[in-house]
């Protein structure tokens, strides 16, 4: 692969994790949410296979399966499963409004653009340029959690704060050790199966996910 | 490995294992396992420290034991003087705690709870361990570590009867909040310290800390001054004294107001003179005022204390107070260049440190040995222990006569000492400076008026609380403590008494301390077999010849009647019975009745409630029916200055609760702005 195609489909790859993150905010239904985390996952797993084609490395493109695997494969099954079985399809009514926090991630994004300067300048390359992407993804994973209500979209949120982080890993380091990259993914999904069982009681006991419910946790 | 080397960390060894023993084994046994690791420990580090003050030195380092540095140990001789203070505490409480914490006492609040509690026994042992060693702290790190470990299982130990009081849990939080204050004062002290050096190692300080500015060396000092003197109970950093060491067990109390409280004494010397060498003349200026005004204080309100313990806790203040008064003095003399008499106004402060350890040792041993036979603290219900405890009383007497600074107690030689020091401070040729020409003569009469409440504090404890007759039934049913008890009272009493009547004995100790700083201290100051010498005033002073006086003229006064009285009638009849045949015990003088001439005199200091209740009888209004008088005597200090402060605590606690309605988005909000904005602070500076 010549040297120019590689850096265009990098950085199409990349953009398009970032265009995924921001349409998370855009859309309400939690069925296309769930669309968008497979094409986050799967788009994930292209980074990691082109650079395991740059890098003529056997290691990156078990990772890439790995990626494909659990994040665009098992993941939103799991999600699947937790939205057919609730009756909330749509995150009805975000703290913030989907125009303001399109708004704010547009922000969020600058502002990763600005922190990761320190970082890029230490080793300029072709990869870690689009490092910022990985601190936006994180950025705006973070405030999916903060603005949204229902349970699913916490877990989604938390899964875009995750995504970041290993996109993060990817374009800095050329993707982590396999085992390392293995045991967080395995993290990941207990993380989510955990939520998807506590998301279950919550419903059960309060009849709806609506987490700005929850308060009782004060003095 | 050398014998220090041998010493402590054998001593170490013991404890740990007796620790672990007295974590798995029953009542019966624990108090002995913990009671005799206690002991062992304090021996290996009483051991350690006479070795290092005979000149052996210990040091060493351990990377990877701490997680964010190197341990280090150094020993000198000032560790040496601490480290063998710490160890002798420790013996005599091991062997007191045996009997003390042993299960029946009427102290025994059941099973899981008290002195004899499996915590408490287990963490007894380590508490001392970690004493043994702070001053052996060879760098910051090590030191701080040591420190705070030292707090937190001296709160544990604090909190022991914690079920059986409420207020044990108050004075509790009272300590932990004061030593951790302290803490704070101390790690900025020490780490702002290190950092502007670029060392940890005390010897790497040492080194660095003449090419500091020095504004920088102030504000270390009076950071670690605070830091410190919250350990050691200066006012106003006093407040947690006279609440955890009551409310401690007895022989918790003995550890930590004779061995813990000096190691305050340990950290101002070491930073102050070792570390950053002296110094500026104000720093010391600011010491000896602390000092003065602890020592009144604390000899004020204990001779109007009414609880035993209590009383004994504020006498440490003044104790530690009349310490800091010769420690200032001798570092303005040292700033002034008048090194022999600094060095002979320090030697009289570690001296006064070793004597209070002794005699606040056994006092603490002997108030613990009423608690356990009595319940009782209040000497208003005490009386009447001589002929019931007649050890005790013996014991205390002669721990009560060395507190009062009386000849022939050990706590005289290091007052006069100290006096010594400051009334020959003027020199003899020339006008002195203003500051001294004003200071020295009224830190005498601090000392001098200190000295005298002592005595009114003491007889009042004494004569009060053990001798009359008993005030209560409590006091009326009192035993004798037990054997192990007697003889930790015994060793302890032992020590005061060879330190009364040989001072001289510690007179090289006092020579090497005196050698560990070049920068302020110069020649030996005490020289000396039975009559101590002085070497930089003209002054001696013979303990043995002053002790062999008394004993004759007692003896010659007791002949004289004998002779005179011989052929005149005699008439049995009772004592101080005042022609009356019916003795009751409330007509016997109490301790707030003995108090009374002084709590009038200081009134505008204590500021006492009083409050007096008559009532009428019902047929007239010129008949009494009865009267009730109730008097307490608040810390003025503590009234005056804590409130606003807890208030502010209170405010801003209220202030962060307001920040939290229990929104799960609103914390998740909290950390998306925490987390941007240190990242833009990281990426904007760098």
């Amino acid at each position: 692969m010549s040297n120019g195609l590689y850096v265009q489909l990098l950085y199409l790859a990349v953009g398009g994790l970032l265009l995924s993150s921001v349409l998370v905010l855009w859309r309400r239904e939690l069925s296309a949410i769930v669309r968008l985390l497979i094409v986050q996952g799967t788009l994930m797993a292209v980074v990691a296979l082109l650079l395991a084609i740059e890098r003529d490395s056997i290691e990156l493109v078990v990772v890439a399966a790995e990626v494909v695997a659990l994040k665009a494969l098992l993941i939103p099954g799991i999600l699947r499963r937790v939205l057919r079985d609730s009756a909330e399809a749509r995150e009805t009514e975000p703290l913030i409004n989907v125009t303001a926090s399109i708004l704010t991630a547009a922000v969020l994004t600058l502002v990763a653009y600005g922190i990761s300067r320190p970082l890029v300048r230490l080793a300029p390359s072709i990869e870690t340029q689009a490092v910022p992407v990985g601190f936006a993804m994180v950025l705006i994973g973070f405030f999916v959690l903060v603005t949204r209500r229902r349970a699913l979209s916490q877990i989604v949120g938390f899964l875009l704060l995750d995504n970041g982080i290993a996109t993060t890993a990817f374009l800095l380091t050329g993707g982590v050790p396999g085992v390392v990259e293995l045991a967080v993914s395995l993290d990941v999904l207990l993380i989510v199966l955990v939520l998807q069982v506590l998301a279950a009681r919550v419903r059960l006991t309060f009849g709806g996910t609506d987490i700005d419910e929850l308060r009782d946790l004060h003095d | 490995m050398n014998l220090v080397a041998q010493a402590l960390l054998g001593g170490t060894v013991f404890a740990l294992a007796g620790a672990v023993g007295a974590a798995l084994t029953g009542p019966r046994v624990r108090a002995v396992v913990a009671g005799v690791s206690t002991s062992v420990c304090g021996a290996g580090g009483l051991l350690a420290g006479i070795a290092l003050v005979d000149g052996q030195t210990y040091s060493a380092t351990v990377p990877g034991l701490l997680p964010l540095g190197t341990a280090a140990v150094a020993g000198d001789a000032l560790s040496g003087v601490f480290v063998a203070l710490v160890g002798a505490v420790a013996v005599i409480a091991g062997i007191y705690s045996i009997g003390y914490t042993s299960p029946g006492s009427p102290l025994d609040h059941g099973p899981g709870s008290g002195a004899g509690s499996r915590t408490v026994q287990a963490v007894l042992p380590l508490f001392v361990t970690t004493m043994v060693w702070v001053p052996i702290a060879g760098n910051v790190t090590t030191f701080l570590v040591l420190w705070e470990l030292m707090a937190l299982t001296s709160l544990v130990l604090v909190l022991a009867e914690h079920r059986a009081r409420p207020q044990v849990r108050t004075a509790a939080a009272w300590y932990a909040s004061m030593t951790h204050a302290g803490f704070v004062a101390i790690l900025l002290a020490l780490v702002l310290f290190s950092s502007q050096v670029g060392g940890d190692s005390f010897a790497a300080l040492r080194v660095g800390a003449a090419e500091l500015p020095t504004t920088l060396r102030s504000l270390i000092f009076l950071l670690a001054l605070v830091g410190f003197g919250s350990k050691a109970g200066i006012v106003p950093l006093h407040v947690w004294l006279p609440r955890a060491h009551p409310e401690a067990p007895s022989h918790v109390s003995a550890l930590m107001s004779a061995a813990m409280v000096t190691l305050g004494l340990y950290g101002i010397l070491r930073v102050g003179f070792d570390l950053l060498g002296g110094g500026q003349r104000w720093w010391w200026v600011l010491v000896l005022a602390a000092g003065a005004v602890s020592a009144l204080y604390g000899v004020l309100q204990a001779s109007v204390a009414v609880d035993l313990k209590r009383l004994l806790g504020y006498s440490t203040t003044e104790n530690m107070g009349l310490i800091f008064m010769g420690v200032g003095a001798a570092g303005i003399f040292a700033a002034d260049g008048d090194r022999p008499l600094a060095t002979l106004l320090l030697a009289a402060s570690v001296l006064h440190a070793i004597n209070h350890t002794g005699f606040k040792t056994l006092l603490f041993l002997g108030a613990g040995s009423v608690l356990r036979s009595t319940g009782l603290r209040n000497l208003d219900s005490l009386g009447g222990l001589v002929s019931r405890m007649p050890i005790t009383t013996a014991l205390f007497g002669v721990g009560a006569l060395a507190a009062a600074a009386l000849p022939p107690g050990n706590g005289f030689v290091s007052e006069w000492l100290l006096l010594q020091g400051l009334i020959h401070s003027l020199p003899a040729a020339g006008s002195p400076s203003v500051l001294i020409a004003v200071a020295m003569p009224l830190a005498v009469g601090v000392v001098a008026l200190t000295a005298g409440l002592g005595v009114a504090t003491f007889v009042k404890a004494f004569g009060v609380g053990f001798l009359a007759r008993p005030r209560s039934m409590a006091a009326g049913n009192a035993i004798e403590s037990p054997v192990s008890m007697r003889a930790a009272m015994a060793l302890a009493a032992t020590g005061c008494a060879a330190l009364a009547i040989v001072p001289a004995i510690v007179g090289p100790t006092l020579n090497r301390v005196a050698a560990t700083f070049p920068t302020v201290c110069d020649g030996a100051p005490l020289q000396g077999g039975v009559t101590l010498q002085l070497t930089r005033i003209a002054g001696s002073m013979s303990p043995l010849l002053i002790l062999c006086g008394l004993f004759a003229a007692a003896l010659v006064i007791v002949v004289t009647l004998r002779i005179a009285g011989r052929g005149l009638p005699r008439r049995k009849a009772l004592v101080w019975g005042c022609g009356g045949t019916r003795l009751d015990p409330r007509m016997e003088y109490t301790a707030t009745s003995f108090a009374e001439p002084l709590t009038r005199v200081f009134d505008d200091v204590l500021a006492p409630e009083q409050d007096i209740d008559v009532t009428h009888h019902a047929e007239s209004r010129y008949l009494i029916e009865s009267v009730q008088y109730r008097q307490k005597v608040a810390d003025r200090v503590e009234v005056a200055l804590y409130p606003p402060l807890l208030g502010a605590a209170t405010g801003w606690g209220r202030l962060a609760g307001r920040m939290q309605n229990g929104s799960v988005h609103r914390y998740l909000a909290f950390g998306l702005v925490g987390l941007i904005i240190v990242l833009v602070v990281v990426g904007v500076t760098s």
